[in-house]
């Protein structure tokens, strides 16, 4: 696997990133949140307005990109809004995106992709639970709803009721995590979320699906990111530094996922390790290398599967992990330094890239991790793992 | 009037899970080739790839691998709290159910718990929920 991926090692860059205002659009005029349901964006206002910015971060004008990656959007409406007829296109999460995109411009079909993802999720009330749950992609998120099962949220309180039972986790331990996340965002003006959390706020808030709590759970809000991805040579001399895309892997954990097998059984562990098979090596990195961390993280729960799974630590001990600061900003390993999609931004994968390229460029104050030079993304939506490696190359 | 629950997801093979619930029978797709046990329902073996199969009357017990409390409300028809525990049937598959007479205090890993049954109905028409309680229930 390491021979058949090493090629592409390097040969794209992060050149361009954009975010909308995540806090600003979150507050209403006195200050409270928005209310969910009242439409003051739609998904392409947002993508629009990140891709814009994205451009002009790089340094870049729409005449340069000849790819595009279009994310909860449709793809023929966004090219037809930015003027953009592109010669090649795909759509999916982060990770798949800029997998996608590194193939294509691979191949020669392109050599610079604006990836663009919109989402006006709280102005439109998106459901993620109960009947009004859409889409039949995971069956899991609807097929036992006569049973009264529903929401991802649940899902993984199975997940980590499981965990509890067999390695005796605590849910004090797991709170470490939502804290953590928290501790960021207060770094972080754009994130959402940014008033402290305690570890006794955290376990004095209600269950939403015991044993998860309100601080388990990712943020509902409306945003848009957007990322230029071009071939490493022509990505000198641009407005910023080149953040290389130096390895990346991707595995998808399915057989008998609806059952809810591999998510109670292995954790995705089995995804995790062919993942971790690819991108290591790819990048001719280790785990011990890596100065940032981040991971998919609609709840805490990921952080313990990634951790154990990409061999942070050993299979169980992941709430020992989290402990003591290790996770935070001046740790052993800094995680979601952005606040993530907990306390940033429910940017489903997309707002933890512009954070670590971010973090790889330098000048984020407070926020800086110190000396980075390799910065992990792991994506695991129930089973379906991608990994992402970003270095300062040459 | 049975009792109302949240839509079934149907296809021609769920429509014939539910179909035999209407008698309280319990029965999961086998293998003809393989003999794997399958769930949800469809039309082919993962392990084998054949089409072949039998719809198998289970033994109707497994063991507790975890559970989840609702203190939300996600459906009208089941207000929180309201509990919901995945098992490992003695056939293989892991079955996602409602723990029946027994309070979510008193699960534990590795419990086994035996079928028991109780009605439903949605918009699709009538028929009967599998639930698991204790077994000297």
């Amino acid at each position: 696997m390491n021979g058949r991926l090493a090629p592409l090692k390097d040969i794209v860059a992060i050149v361009g990133v954009g975010e909308t205002d995540y806090a600003k659009d979150y507050r209403g005029s006195g200050g409270q949140a928005v209310e969910k349901g009242v439409a003051r964006y739609d998904s392409y206002t947002l993508a629009s307005r990140a891709l814009k910015r994205a451009l002009d971060d790089a340094g870049l004008t729409k005449s340069d990109i000849d790819g595009l990656c279009t994310a909860n959007l449709s793809g023929e409406r966004a090219s037809e809004l930015w003027g953009l007829n592109p010669r090649w296109s795909g759509s999916g999460d982060a990770a798949q995106c800029i997998i996608e995109a590194t193939m294509a411009i691979n191949a020669g079909l392109c050599t610079t992709v604006a990836l663009v993802y919109g989402n006006a999720q709280r102005s439109m009330d998106t459901a993620y639970g109960g009947a009004r749950v859409t889409g039949g992609a995971i069956t899991s998120y609807f097929y036992y709803a006569p049973w009264g099962m529903t929401s991802q949220g649940a899902l993984y309180a199975l997940f980590f009721q499981r965990h509890k039972l067999l390695y005796g986790t605590t849910e004090e331990q797991l709170g470490a995590i939502a804290v953590a996340f928290r501790k960021h965002a207060g770094l972080n003006p754009n994130a959402v979320m940014q008033k402290p959390l305690t570890i006794t706020e955290y376990l004095n808030a209600p269950y939403i699906a015991e044993p998860l709590r309100l601080y388990d759970y990712c943020l509902i809000n409306d945003g848009g990111v957007a990322l230029i991805v071009r071939r490493a040579d022509m990505a000198r001399d641009l407005r910023q530094r080149p953040i290389m895309v130096s390895g990346f892997g991707w595995s998808e954990e399915n057989v008998d996922a609806t059952q809810l097998r591999p998510r109670l059984k292995s954790f995705y562990h089995g995804a995790h390790h062919e993942v971790a098979a690819q991108v290591y090596p790819m990048a001719g990195v280790t785990p011990n290398d890596v100065d940032v961390f981040a991971t998919y993280d609609s709840f805490s729960v990921h952080l313990l599967a990634s951790l154990e799974g990409f061999g942070f630590c050993k299979e169980g001990e992941g709430g020992a992990f989290v402990q003591g600061g290790r996770i935070e900003l001046g740790g052993e390993l800094p995680c979601n330094t952005s606040g993530g999609m907990l306390s940033e931004s429910y940017m489903q994968s997309w707002n933890h890239q512009p954070e670590l390229v971010r973090q790889l460029r330098g000048g984020l104050g407070s926020r800086q991790v110190a000396g980075a030079e390799v910065a992990q993304y792991v994506h695991d939506v129930a089973g379906k793992c991608k990994s992402l490696i970003y270095t300062k190359g040459a | 009037m049975a009792t109302a629950r949240p839509v079934r997801a149907m296809d021609p093979y769920a429509e014939q899970f539910w179909a035999f619930t209407q008698a309280r029978e319990l029965r999961l797709q086998q293998c003809a080739d393989c003999r794997k046990f399958r769930w949800p329902p469809g039309p082919t073996c993962d392990r084998c790839l054949s089409d072949n199969f039998d719809w198998r009357r289970i033994r109707g017990t497994g063991k507790v691998l975890s559970w989840t409390t609702f203190h939300r409300g996600y459906f009208p028809e089941y207000p929180p709290p309201h509990t919901v525990v995945v098992l490992e049937l003695d056939e293989g598959p892991l079955f996602v159910s409602v723990p029946v007479e027994i309070s979510p205090r008193e699960l534990r890993e590795g419990m086994t718990l035996a079928l028991r049954w109780t009605d439903g109905q949605d918009r699709l028409g009538e028929y009967n929920l599998p639930v698991f309680g204790p077994m000297n229930g």
